[in-house]
């Protein structure tokens, strides 16, 4: 069915001059080859070397040193395991949990930490906002390594022998630091005890239609009830009254002083205390610069008829200033999270066992599987990270449908 | 009736809120009952901290002692600064020899003065200028730092880096009292200023093939001793490794951004891959990589030395955050920019080199500058592998035997060095930051 017009204009447009060479489409196909053929040139020849070189070592290969049990053993660790039975499997496993059991907490640690310096450094307070500035400039400028070694070093291998611990509960027993770590006591869960979680939560619950109540009373009629009383009252008296009613069903395994070590309770080694500090303390500062940018670059107007409309400074903050700012804090508040994960594995310098120490480090020199165990170390992290920037891409996306 | 005063009325005071110490005071620190307690509260905080850290860094400090005992018999509370102070030369310069520390400080100061003329503002050709820190500095460093024999190849580098330093400093002359570029300054004292272009071109050639062969043979007849890598060590080698990383991360980076915005697909995927493999983990799994899988990725019978793996290492994982900051700086140059430079004519890198990367490249150097900071922090990391950079160096004190277990006062002396490093690098890019944006300001 050919338009015979349609079939004359085609003839009647100059031919175009193909020049092999000088032709876009040609040239895009030829750079592509060239790309291929050297990057997979490159990489048979990283192989083929890694392979002759793991047969003339006499190296093995394979995953299969992961059901071999392991003979070494690791000072902390959140899951059973016993040296000389536990597998490289559980290793990896054990060193997966630390890294993320410190990171975890530093990630909240610091995050609470920055807001505080942030919004501090925004302070009309002069002497307030120059504080939170040299804690930023201070401790963004050192390298983090050397804070995790002087945590380490210069603070919890100095403190005192066990036998003078120092009480952190004000001489209950409960917490006990010294130069082994800190000693918790670990709660004992009497009969009825599961009342008092159940209590909580039906607080909670009710606190939550509480607030939702209030919100549409003042949306529908522009009287306000407040809140912030009735809820914390029924969330801390609530389990308060069951805990009391049901006999206080709740006892401590505190750690005790036999001979030379505590007894009872758990450990944390004095490396994941300085980890846990120096991390927090690092990220916090820059934390705080996120959100201190989150804030300035919410329009002053918005502040400005926040006060006009007589609230008060905490509520400007927290009603008006805050809930814009984080669209912007959000982004590089995660890219944060990100290296603080990242940034645990500097636990090598001070041995406490995350997964790079435990398992890249010792398990590597013991066993030997170089590929492997690299390749699953950084594996790992790899999926740390896609799975947060997954959850990252989903918040960008929500908070751009918000925006008009 | 008039109501116009004849006389002026004179001007009032300004009210004290506004005017007095007293009002700065009242108006930052005392405005309310609860920013007077949390000024207190701020100076309570300050107190305990900086006045502590006085008390204890210099009142009851120990500066002059031969071991850590005598420091505690000076004071039991405060640091033992004699220990760093005992060792400031490892720290700086670890254990290369000394009598040879001077080709160090040379290196430095070759450096300073080849840099110099990019921050004089009569200087022409500051682009020449850079490229040739780049591309000439490391040969002629490389050769003062390791010494020994030198091949053919790095004879003709060393000589072409004399002359370019040469050039470079009679350049700097030449724009500091005339205003001109070297070329034109020798052209004229030549006479040759009149003559065409071709023999002009000819004139200047002569002069640096001259000068090529005086340097040859002047740097023929040095002989400087040889210094294994090994012995590298403390603030130079920290200064070493991140110099290079620096210098080699920032065109790598380039490359990756411009591979990862490029419209072949093929060249993306592998750029964007390598990207964010290296961006997801850590730079310390990158350096065990290097010093446990290198070996096996290399022919049999091929070692490379630690060093080189962890420049390696540092280089690549560098150049991917490297890239990523070049990409939001591309992001940032208007579609226009592209368009513009396709009608005039220019090719794809035609377009980057003349049209955008000049303007990208301005935009980014804050962020490159912090990503220069971030790389001079991680080198510390090099110390985890068995390097002995600066803050090996601050380690291996505490292991000395009249130092043993001294490890505050050298940490502390390290933090206090990177600290002055990172925020002076960080206060000069905002400097930077103000005077490059000057221009967009209303």
């Amino acid at each position: 069915m050919d338009n015979p017009d349609l079939k004359a204009e085609r003839h009647r447009r100059p031919k175009e001059d193909f020049d092999f060479f000088h032709d876009q489409r040609v040239r895009w196909v030829l750079y592509q080859i060239l790309t291929i053929g050297i990057v997979g040139w490159l990489a048979w020849y990283l192989i083929g070397n890694t392979a002759h070189n793991l047969a003339a070592r006499g190296m093995n290969t394979g995953f299969g040193f992961l059901t071999v049990s392991a003979g070494f053993d690791t000072d902390f660790k959140l899951i059973d395991y016993t040296p000389g039975v536990g597998t490289y499997g559980r290793i990896f496993v054990i060193g997966i949990l630390n890294t993320l059991l410190v990171s975890f907490l530093a990630i909240i640690f610091s995050t609470m930490l920055g807001f505080f310096v942030g919004v501090m450094r925004l302070s009309p307070n002069w002497l307030a906002a120059k504080v939170a500035l040299a804690y930023v400039e201070i401790f963004r400028n050192v390298p983090l390594l050397i804070q995790v070694v002087f945590w380490y070093m210069g603070v919890f291998s100095v403190l005192p022998v066990v036998r003078n611990s120092i009480d952190l509960s004000l001489g209950s027993g409960l917490m006990e630091l010294n130069n082994r770590g800190l000693y918790l006591a670990t709660p004992v869960f009497g009969d009825n005890f599961w009342m008092t979680p159940a209590a909580l939560a039906v607080a909670v619950v009710g606190v939550v239609l509480f607030r939702r109540h209030a919100r549409k009373v003042q949306e529908r009629s522009g009287r306000q009830i407040h809140t912030l009383l009735p809820s914390i009252g029924a969330v801390v008296l609530m389990p308060l009254v069951v805990f009391i009613a049901t006999g206080m069903p709740l006892g401590w395994d505190k750690p005790v002083l036999e001979g030379f070590n505590f007894v009872g309770g758990t450990s944390v080694p004095p490396a994941f205390l300085a980890l846990l500090i120096s991390l927090s303390i690092y990220h916090a500062a820059h934390v705080a610069e996120a959100v201190r940018a989150g804030i300035l670059s919410v329009n002053p107007g918005q502040r400005e008829a926040a006060f006009s409309i007589g609230l008060s400074q905490a509520r400007v903050m927290s009603m008006v200033v805050i809930p814009q700012a984080m669209r912007a804090i959000v982004p590089p508040l995660i890219s944060n999270w990100m290296n603080v994960v990242k940034n645990s594995s500097l636990a090598i310098a001070i041995g406490y066992s995350d997964i790079v120490s435990l398992f890249m480090q010792t398990a590597l020199n013991q066993a030997g599987y170089a590929v492997e165990m690299v390749g699953m170390t950084m594996g790992f992290y790899m999926v740390v990270s896609l799975t947060i920037s997954f959850f990252l891409n989903i918040y960008n996306k929500r908070v751009q449908l918000v925006e008009r | 009736m008039a109501i116009v005063k004849a006389e002026r009325t004179p001007d009032r005071r300004p009210p004290v809120s506004e005017a007095t110490v007293l009002g700065w005071l009242r108006k930052n620190l005392f405005s309310s009952v609860s920013n007077t307690l949390l000024t207190f509260v701020m100076l309570y905080i300050i107190y305990l901290t900086v006045g502590g850290a006085f008390k204890w860094g210099v009142l009851d400090a120990t500066f002059i002692a031969d071991n850590r005992r005598e420091c505690y018999d000076n004071s039991l509370t405060g640091a033992c600064w004699a220990g760093v102070i005992h060792w400031l030369n490892n720290i700086f310069y670890g254990r290369y020899p000394r009598t040879e520390i001077w080709r160090i400080n040379l290196g430095g100061v070759l450096l300073a003065l080849w840099m110099a003329p990019l921050w004089i503002s009569r200087v022409k050709g500051k682009f020449l200028v850079g490229v040739s820190v780049v591309v000439f500095y490391p040969f002629l460093a490389g050769y003062l730092f390791s010494g020994g024999e030198k091949g053919l190849f790095m004879q003709i580098m060393v000589a072409s880096a004399l002359v370019a330093f040469a050039v470079n400093m009679a350049n700097m002359l030449a724009g500091l009292f005339s205003r001109q570029g070297l070329g034109t300054f020798a052209l004229r004292v030549l006479g040759q200023d009149k003559a065409t272009g071709k023999t002009q071109r000819n004139v200047l050639l002569v002069l640096i093939a001259i000068a090529f062969g005086a340097a040859f043979f002047w740097q023929m007849s040095w002989t400087i001793q040889s210094v294994v890598w090994t012995k590298w060590g403390g603030l130079f080698l920290t200064l070493v490794i991140s110099g290079i990383g620096i210098a080699l991360s920032l065109p790598g980076g380039i490359l990756l951004a411009l591979g990862r915005r490029s419209k072949l697909p093929i060249v993306r995927v592998l750029s964007t891959g390598f990207i964010e493999i290296f961006r997801s983990v850590p730079l310390i799994t990158v350096l065990f990589m290097a010093t446990t899988m290198f070996p096996l990725f290399m022919p049999e019978g091929f070692v490379l030395n630690k060093l080189v793996q962890v420049i390696i290492a540092v280089v690549l994982f560098n150049a991917c955050y490297m890239a990523e900051t070049v990409r939001a700086g591309l992001q940032a140059i208007p579609k226009e920019q592209f368009e513009g430079a396709h009608t005039i004519g220019l090719g794809y890198w035609g377009t980057m080199g003349l049209i955008i990367m000049p303007q990208a490249l301005k935009h980014m150097i804050p962020n490159i500058v912090g990503s220069f900071i971030g790389l001079l922090k991680d080198t510390t990391l090099v110390s985890i592998i068995g390097l002995f950079d600066l803050l090996g160096m601050l380690r291996s004190i505490s292991k000395d035997v009249p130092w043993m277990g001294l490890h505050k006062e050298p940490l502390i002396f390290g933090a206090i060095l990177f600290f002055i490093m990172c925020s002076s690098m960080s206060k000069y890019s905002r400097h930077l930051e103000v005077k490059l944006s000057a221009g967009r300001k209303r």
